[in-house]
């Protein structure tokens, strides 16, 4: 019967979900076709040239970017880029040396030739940082969509941890358990949890891991950071709901090797290296990397969370040292294949292998510290990557990547005690040690090895109709099975514990145009999403009084639809209009759908997925200059309204030894907000980033069945940093010390103003105000090789948290070498 | 304690006499008697406020007093949730209050605090002094403990946890090859002194059922409701019965139950754990976040049973602290329905209680009066609401002869219901008023 039903609700939906798809697409056709008209209104002229460097020898991969076209000079230093008619700022940009900006002027189907000489520069010049990756950067930002860019160039050099440099960033908030290799959530202008997925390289990070994270990947690892909000675009297919940050590693266009070390407090050592080899005749590639993280964390805590509890139950306050929460993780990657061959721009096959270590201080609460816990986790994927423009027919660029991941993760918790913030077992009135009131640290012993097998496998196609059109097609599909062993369960219990096989596939496929003279970008998407997880529980079985193991074998099969726009309009250079919309969806988790027998919560079948819809629109102003001032600006707003939201109800009549109640989409929340950031640079010396996020995450749901409105109605949801700033200034003294050698001065100060952990709006439920200020400098040698940094962190000892009763570290002090050699 | 539980036998007894001699001009006088008994008693009220559903009582608790008189007028109006004090707890905090009212006692449950045991002055209104000292017994009993005020003249409470179930064989444990003969988990039973705020003693140890019992599967889940017995030597502790299939180590749901087993240990060493199983009752006797055993004016233990396959029973302990099978009792008999359910019940003196119940399966809420010596229930006559749950009940105050309930639908108003447990009359008192989604949990 059950079967019955369940087909019947799928087949009704699919039919639903068809419909709506049919309308997107007719919209999305119908556009393609107004708009057409476009891309004939402006013949192209061909603008090429030779880059040349101060001695007259030729740079290769220097990028040429005008209206929003970009090209890249070749070995030989020759380039070619097709522009529309009419005047144009051609800028020349490549690593180490300075900007030069040509002004051309290109009669329709005309040829014009522009050379250019690039002068050498220093490291550490300010424009470098803002100039040399601004091409993608501003592509990416300029699109339409709510995205950040973050540039890993300056912080590469410095003792920066990637989730630090996130959480620098506007509207996005990082909340991390304590110190380096801790867990972490991120909030993505009020949504957070399951709700923000993170890709490495457009692949989910699930692919790879605990031990290759953003808790691992040093930042010199990686070329920049995306961080979409509320509106996602197709190439990131995954059912993200509230945003996505996609994490593109380091791609490396010439030849280099850069290494450091970096050591400080808390005994924290971390170091990194990466490499590149080309062969320029045969095009074959080497690239290899690799990273190593420690620290002992054991940094100080106070205050009224932690406190030793005497025998008779009475508080003492102490002032102690973390003594549980060691962190370790090791990785590397290497990639072998061709780059810029007839056959492919890019061909590699690679293998990335990580592993690492996290002691636990303490759960969601610092108030009672863990000894023993710990968890460790391994990862082993292998990759293949194919990428060729002019794929079959002009103008149609196809990307595949593959990748198999083996992954395995084992939590440890065993020792049996309490202990005290000293480390010591707590002991009873009887002067006994005392049992955990569980069995173990956090709950019941165990040693839970649980493995899983990632097929991961994407291909895109993007079709260039003209220059103003593109289509662009992307399917994922992935798959996950997961099985888990308890080896503080007796065999039989072990071979009673059931597994969970989840795949993925998402369909999406974009229309992107561009009208008036590239002044208007848009970009329309639809995606599908389908999910199937197999569920198999064995069960006993009697037969003729035999009793035998039997496999019960359910499946949930679900599909949905999203579909989104972004746009932007230049309505002057230095005056952009941004919006971006999006109906987003999440797909009910494994657990949600089939509940857990471990936890006694019942299956329910019929779960929809989480659905929201975001929209954000915003400006961005500048760069104004007067004189050696330069400004610029951005504000942006937005909403997130999100309903179906997956809770789970409580029933205290029914027996929590035999059953709970299932998860039931009946949430509802809404997050409305704004952000702003501020970019003002004086001469080359002086830039001040100023960055601020507010915002509104309200309970949603307004009145109850008998037609009461609910107190929290559009109240702020307890437990969301609601309201944060984020500065960073930076000056630069040039030849201060040496010729040629460069210094800098970084001060960087975060605020999060305070906010409720609870409904009851109870003092001690509130996290207090946080400012916390750091100070930085950095040094680079005359030869352009060796930079040297030291950083102090939280200057003046104040007390942080991101979570509730969670203490992250004090004052803290680093120092970093860093030696890059190019083109040897 | 026992002095003033005397005292209120003796007023008992001259406002029964009153009542059954006097005629009506006699009810001021009646009233004027009482003041003298609880003049300036405080009446604490409880309301639990939703976390993300209706009902669920997860946005925390808040309290708010008012003297006797307003809580017997229904003109008076209150509303905690506008003008209550926050009880510091992340989830529904599980209060107990002294005997005069004065204190309350609270310990809270989960959160940085769970385990928390405070004190509050209670001044009247919004105003609570919460006092300095607090003592944790998270170390012991977890950080969402199960406790209960002993009868004792607000000298003890006792808290009690059960963790860490596994088989006998676990692969963890020390006989890991051995065959299955039980799971198992560990017990603990901690007092503590409420005046001095300290722990005054604990022990954990494994309890076991009998050794085929135990081969089924079947185990203490949960221990809960500690009663004090009347020479004052053992504690009679409820208990909620789980049942793991031992060829699969997976709970059961249709599991035939065991009769109603409690734990009796000796007090005040808290030693000697002894289980004792009724063959009366089939359901659990933990109750749920109150009371659900009481020392009755005969010398035995009462107690209600839950998710009982037969509806809920009273069942009685006698003084030998021994089930007593002769005694039967069956609420759905009494009351003519099926599957009684005992949210909540509190013994009002005389061999008289009130108990909060639901019935046939669904949540909707009833008040019954019951007598325990004739083994009748009657459904108190009030206005009864589809959306009034007792699920999460957890104060009826006994003053003198009077029984105060509030009854508020969850996101409705309601009122104040005082029960005379002598002559079962029933009085209406103060409007409480609701907020959507929230309830009220208790009269302390």
């Amino acid at each position: 019967m059950y079967a019955t039903t369940y087909f019947k609700n799928r087949v009704g939906r699919n039919l639903g979900y068809s419909r709506r798809i049919l309308q997107v697409w007719s919209i999305f056709l119908l556009l393609c076709f107004t708009c057409a008209a476009y891309s004939q209104s402006a013949p192209d002229g061909i603008v090429s040239g030779i880059v040349r460097d101060e001695q007259g020898n030729p740079v290769p991969k220097a990028t040429l970017q005008a209206a929003n076209k970009i090209a890249l000079s070749n070995d030989d230093g020759s380039y070619q880029v097709k522009l529309p008619a009419g005047s144009h700022r051609l800028v020349c940009t490549v690593t180490g040396y300075e900007a030069v900006v040509s002004q051309v002027r290109i009669k329709p189907g005309g040829q014009l030739t522009a050379n250019f000489s690039l002068k050498n520069k220093a490291y550490g010049e300010m424009e470098e940082v803002v100039v040399s990756k601004l091409s993608e950067k501003k592509n990416l930002e300029t699109q339409g969509f709510a995205v950040n860019v973050i540039e890993t160039k300056e912080a590469a050099v410095r003792n920066f941890q990637t989730n630090e440099l996130l959480d620098r960033t506007v509207g996005v908030r990082v909340r991390q358990n304590g110190g380096l290799g801790s867990a972490v959530t991120y909030n993505l202008n009020g949504m957070s949890g399951n709700s923000v997925r993170i890709f490495i390289d457009g692949i989910p990070i699930s692919t790879y891991g605990a031990s290759f994270s953003l808790n691992s990947i040093p930042p010199a690892l990686i070329e920049r950071i995306e961080v979409y909000k509320g509106v996602i675009p197709a190439h990131l297919a995954d059912d993200a709901l509230g945003g996505a940050i996609n994490v593109v590693l380091k791609k490396g266009m010439r030849k280099n090797l850069t290494a450091s070390v970096s050591y400080g407090s808390f005994n924290t050592f971390q170091a990194s290296a990466t490499s590149m080899f080309r062969n320029s005749k045969s095009g074959f590639t080497v690239k290899a990397s690799g990273f190593y993280n420690s620290s002992d964390n054991d940094y100080e805590v106070w205050g009224k969370f932690v406190r030793n509890i005497l025998p008779n139950g009475r508080y003492d306050y102490v002032r102690a040292r973390r003594f549980n929460d060691a962190y370790r993780s090791v990785g590397g990657q290497v990639e072998l294949g061709f780059t810029d061959v007839k056959w492919a721009d890019q061909f590699f096959i690679g293998y990335n292998g990580s592993d690492d270590h996290n002691d636990i201080q303490h759960g969601t609460y610092m108030s009672i510290p863990y000894k023993g816990r710990f968890t460790e986790s391994q990862a082993h994927v292998f990759s293949l990557n194919y990428r060729k423009y002019d794929f079959i027919i002009r103008n149609l660029e196809f990307t595949l990547n593959g990748m198999y991941s083996d992954r395995s993760q084992v939590v440890v918790d065993t020792v049996r005690w309490n202990y005290n913030w000293f480390g010591e077992k707590s002991v009873g009135l009887s002067g006994d040690p005392i049992l955990r009131p569980s069995g173990a640290q956090q709950g019941a012993p165990t040693i839970n090895h649980i493995n899983r097998n990632v097929g991961t496998f994407r291909a895109g196609f993007n079709y260039d109709i003209g220059e103003n059109h593109r289509i662009v097609l992307n399917h994922i599909f992935y798959t996950i099975d997961r099985n888990q062993q308890d080896l503080m369960k007796s065999e039989i219990e072990r071979s009673f514990i059931g597994t969970r096989d989840l795949s993925k596939n998402i369909t999406s496929l974009a229309y992107e145009m561009k009208a008036f003279d590239s002044k208007l970008r848009t970009n329309l998407f639809g995606k599908y999403y389908q999910q199937k997880i197999d569920r198999m529980d064995p069960v006993l079985k009697v037969e003729n009084g035999q009793t035998t193991r039997e496999e019960d074998r359910v499946n949930s099969n679900k599909t949905t639809a999203g579909y989104g726009l972004a746009f932007s309009y230049a309505v002057t250079p230095s005056f952009m209009l941004l919006t971006s919309a999006e109906k987003a969806v999440r797909m009910p988790s494994e657990g949600e759908v089939f509940g857990s027998p471990g936890e006694n919560i019942v299956e329910n079948i019929s779960i929809r997925p989480e659905i929201s819809n975001n929209l954000n629109v915003g400006v961005r102003v500048g760069p104004y200059i007067i004189d050696k001032h330069k400004l610029s600006f951005s504000v942006s707003g937005f909403i997130r309204d999100t309903r179906d939201k997956i809770v789970q109800r409580i029933n205290p009549r029914l027996n929590d030894a035999v059953q709970t109640d299932p998860f039931e989409n009946l949430g509802k929340t809404k997050s409305i907000g704004f952000e702003a950031e501020a970019y003002y640079t004086f001469h080359e010396n002086l830039s001040v980033l100023l960055n601020m996020s507010k915002f509104n995450s309200v309970f949603n749901m307004r009145f109850d069945p008998n037609g009461l409105q609910y107190e929290y109605y559009n109240k702020q949801l307890p437990n969301e940093p609601y309201f944060t700033i984020n500065s960073r200034v930076q000056y630069v003294f040039k030849e201060l010390i040496q010729k040629k050698s460069a210094l800098n001065i970084y001060y960087n100060f975060g605020f999060v103003e305070r906010f409720y952990t609870t409904w009851l709006d109870i003092e001690d439920f509130r996290t207090p105000r946080q400012f916390i200020q750091d100070l930085g400098v950095s040094y680079l040698f005359p030869n352009k090789k060796f930079v040297v940094s030291a950083d102090a962190k939280n200057i003046f000892d104040k007390q942080a948290y991101d979570n509730f009763a969670v203490q992250k570290p004090g004052r803290a002090f680093y120092l970093k070498l860093n030696y890059t050699i190019n083109n040897f | 304690m026992k002095r003033a539980f005397l005292k209120f036998l003796m007023f008992g007894t001259v406002i029964a006499t009153v009542g059954l001699t006097g005629c009506k001009k006699d009810t001021p006088k009646q009233e004027e008697e009482e003041e003298e008994v609880d003049k300036d008693r405080w009446i604490t009220i409880a309301g639990a406020k939703m976390g993300t559903n209706p009902g669920d009582g997860n946005g925390g608790t808040v309290v708010y007093s008012i003297s006797k008189e307003d809580a017997r007028n229904p003109g008076v109006s209150v509303s905690v949730y506008d003008n209550g004090f926050p009880v510091k707890s992340n989830r529904t905090a599980r209060l107990q209050s002294s005997e005069d009212g004065k204190t309350l006692f609270n310990i809270a449950y989960t959160g940085d605090n769970g385990g928390e045991f405070s004190r509050y002055k209670v001044n009247g209104a919004g105003s609570f002094t919460q006092e300095d000292v607090t003592v944790n017994i998270s170390q012991y009993a977890s950080t969402s403990p199960r406790w209960v005020k002993l009868f004792d003249g607000d000298k003890t409470g006792i808290a009690v946890n059960v963790a860490n179930i596994q088989a006998n064989n676990a692969a963890g444990g020390p006989t890991p090859d051995a065959p299955f003969a039980y799971f198992r988990g560990t017990a603990t039973v901690l007092a503590l002194n409420l005046q001095d705020v300290l722990i005054a003693g604990y022990k954990q140890y494994e309890i076991p059922l009998s050794a085929e019992e135990e081969l089924l599967g079947h185990a203490i889940f949960r221990l809960d409701a500690p009663v004090l017995n009347k020479a004052a030597n053992k504690l009679i502790i409820g208990t909620w019965m789980q049942k793991r299939n031992p060829a699969t180590g997976l709970t059961e749901s249709g599991f035939e139950r065991l009769g109603s087993k409690s734990v009796v240990v000796d007090f005040p060493s808290l030693e000697n754990p002894k289980v004792i199983t009724s063959t009366v009752g089939f359901g659990d006797n933990s109750g749920y976040r109150s009371f659900n055993s009481f020392l009755a004016t005969d010398g035995n233990i009462y107690q209600a049973t839950q998710r009982d396959s037969k509806g809920s029973h009273i069942l009685k302990i006698n003084q030998s602290n021994e089930y007593d099978n002769s005694y039967v009792f069956s609420l759905d008999q009494a009351l003519g329905v099926e599957d009684v359910y005992v949210d909540c019940w509190r013994y009002a003196g005389n061999g008289i209680a009130y108990a909060l119940y639901t019935y046939g399966g669904t949540s909707q809420g009833y008040i019954a009066r019951l007598d325990l010596n004739a083994k009748t229930a009657t459904k108190v006559d009030i206005p009864y609401d589809v959306d009034l749950d007792f699920g999460q009940y957890q104060g009826i105050l006994v003053s003198g002869d009077e029984v105060y309930v509030a009854v508020t639908p969850v996101g409705k108003n309601g009122n104040i219901y005082i029960f005379n447990s002598k002559t079962g009359t029933v009085t209406k008192g103060a409007t409480l008023v609701n907020k959507a989604g929230n309830h009220y949990i208790g009269v302390f």
